[in-house]
Parts: C-alpha cells; sequence; structure tokens
C-alpha cells in the first residue's frame, strides 16, 4: 500500500479528489491494478474510482499502461500511483496561488472598499458612490471598510510560498 | 456531552475512530455523528476517512494534537483548510472568486478574533461583490 502519511499531502489529495478519492489513493498497492479492483477493494462506485484515477493523471500522479488481451483483444488499463511526484505538484499550485493573489492583491491596495452595515456585500467606492452609500440589497447604510489585515495577510502567504518555492 | 467527546479525541494519540467514540461514549451514533459534525463546524477536530474490516468510518483528531505542519508548503493551507484553487476549473477573475475570498479571510480569523473597532466580522459576513 502506498502511505501518504504527510497531513499536508492528504490534505492536497482530499482537495483533488474528495475523500472517496483520498480513500482509492490509500487502497492502491504500489504495483499495477486496474479500476475495476479498486472499485472492488473500496466498495466505491467505478466512476468515482476512474475519475479519481484521471484527475490524478491530469496532475501526474498517476500513470497507466494499456495491456491488450491476446484472445478477446480487450484493452485493460493498469494503474500505478506516482506519490513521489506529490512535491513537484504542489510546487505547480504554489506557482498557480501565487500569481491569483498576485492580482488579488493589487485589486485589495488600488481600491477603497465599503460593506454594508448588515454584511450583505463589499463594495468598491466607485460601486458604493454610485448607490448613495446604500446598500442596494437591504437599504442599510454603506460604512468604509479597512481592507489592511486583508492586504498584509494575502503579502504575508506570498512570502511564505515564494520562500517554499526558493528551497 | 459535546465536550465530553472533545476531552475523549483529545486524550487519544493516535486520534479515535468514530465508529469507536460513540461505543465510548455510551450514546448512539446518529448523537455522535450531530457532536462530531459540531465540532468539525468548530474547527476543534478534523477527521481523516478510513477503512476498518471493509467499513468506512473516520479516524478524528483534535486540533491541537495534529503533527506540527513544519512542511515548506504548509502556506497552502490555513488551519486545516487547503487553498482553493488546486483542483478548481471554473474559470477565474481572482479579484471576485468568491472561493478565494473565502479562504483569505479564514487567513485573515485564523490570526486571531478583531481588535476593538476592527470591522473584520462584517468583512467575514459580507459578500465580495454584488450580485
Amino acid at each position: 500500500m502506498v502511505a501518504i502519511d504527510e497531513l499536508i499531502h492528504r490534505a492536497y489529495l482530499c482537495k483533488l479528489v474528495g475523500e472517496d478519492g483520498l480513500m482509492i489513493v490509500e487502497s492502491m498497492p504500489e504495483e499495477e491494478v486496474t479500476d475495476e479492483f479498486l472499485a472492488e477493494k473500496t466498495a466505491i462506485s467505478l466512476n468515482t474510482v476512474r475519475r479519481t484515477l484521471y484527475l490524478l493523471y491530469e496532475h501526474r500522479l498517476a500513470i497507466y499502461r494499456r495491456k491488450r488481451d491476446p484472445d478477446s483483444g480487450w484493452l485493460t488499463y493498469l494503474w500505478k500511483l506516482c506519490p513521489e511526484n506529490l512535491e513537484k505538484a504542489m510546487e505547480a499550485e504554489a506557482r498557480r496561488l501565487i500569481s491569483k493573489l498576485d492580482e488579488r492583491l493589487a485589486y485589495e491596495k488600488n481600491n477603497i472598499f465599503y460593506a454594508c452595515v448588515a454584511g450583505c456585500a463589499r463594495f468598491v467606492f466607485e460601486e458604493a458612490s454610485e448607490a448613495n452609500f446604500v446598500c442596494p440589497f437591504c437599504e442599510g447604510s454603506l460604512e468604509f471598510l479597512d481592507n489592511g489585515k486583508i492586504v498584509e495577510c494575502i503579502e504575508q502567504k506570498m512570502t511564505g510560498l515564494e520562500s517554499a518555492l526558493q528551497h | 456531552m459535546t465536550e465530553d467527546a472533545l476531552e475523549y479525541i483529545r486524550s487519544q494519540e493516535e486520534g479515535v475512530l468514530q465508529s469507536d467514540l460513540w461505543k465510548a461514549l455510551n450514546i448512539d451514533s446518529r448523537k455522535c455523528s450531530r457532536i462530531v459534525a459540531k465540532l468539525l463546524k468548530e474547527r476543534l477536530i478534523i477527521r481523516e476517512a478510513e477503512t476498518i474490516n471493509g467499513i468506512r468510518t473516520y479516524r478524528l483528531h483534535h486540533t491541537e494534537r495534529l503533527p506540527p505542519s513544519g512542511h515548506r508548503f504548509e502556506h497552502l493551507m490555513v488551519e486545516d483548510i487547503f487553498e482553493p484553487c488546486a483542483g478548481c476549473i471554473e474559470e477565474c477573475i481572482p479579484q471576485h472568486c468568491a472561493k478565494l475570498s473565502e479562504w483569505i479571510f479564514a487567513i485573515v480569523l485564523s490570526q486571531g478574533p478583531p481588535e476593538e473597532g476592527e470591522s473584520l466580522r462584517k468583512v467575514e459576513a459580507a459578500r465580495i461583490q454584488p450580485v
């Protein structure tokens, strides 16, 4: 059985393929297996097993080999997990997240925000001003919202991720 | 009973199977599920899927007992929430993505309760953009 010990790896896999998917991953032996074998072993539907395997394949966390039965001519797909690629996959996720956080950070820094006192929504200054600082949902008033902490947190995360990529 | 459950989970170094928890607490499994759901919602515990003798259950861990992350990519997580972009196939505008916003607010909230005068709770409740 392939052991996924690191908590963060488990969390990542769970995010990618869900709890059923994680269970499938943890049921995979080190040698090649078929999707039918996994479905039978985990009592999870064959569709879910196939979806999980293709998602893992897309993230290079699993590979497959096709084998043709010489008698029937049928193709069998044999799957194998690639846990050694987990760190690389997370590197790619970190890069993608940094790029998204960067865009978000610029938005947070370049705008002034107002929020409904009842918590309906947050608006940029131009939207709030157009609405005469009245919430279009509940007609409550819109008040200035300091997003300093949000900016600070995004910057901290980006620094942490960038430093992780350099190691 | 919720406190008893939390205390019991905390006392188990290796975590406890949900299927054992209700027996240990001498309650029925449905009540146990409700208690577990409440503790999960309050982020006092986390759960991992596990199969015992072919039966699917969950292993519950108290969040204080989790091993220190220390992993180089720990910044992909906030408490037990993995960053939302992993595996996401939605066409995304990061400025307005509700999932990303939720995660960012979780980061803010993980750094402690708002100081007096801060309007953090309002942010937490707010939708990001008008719908």
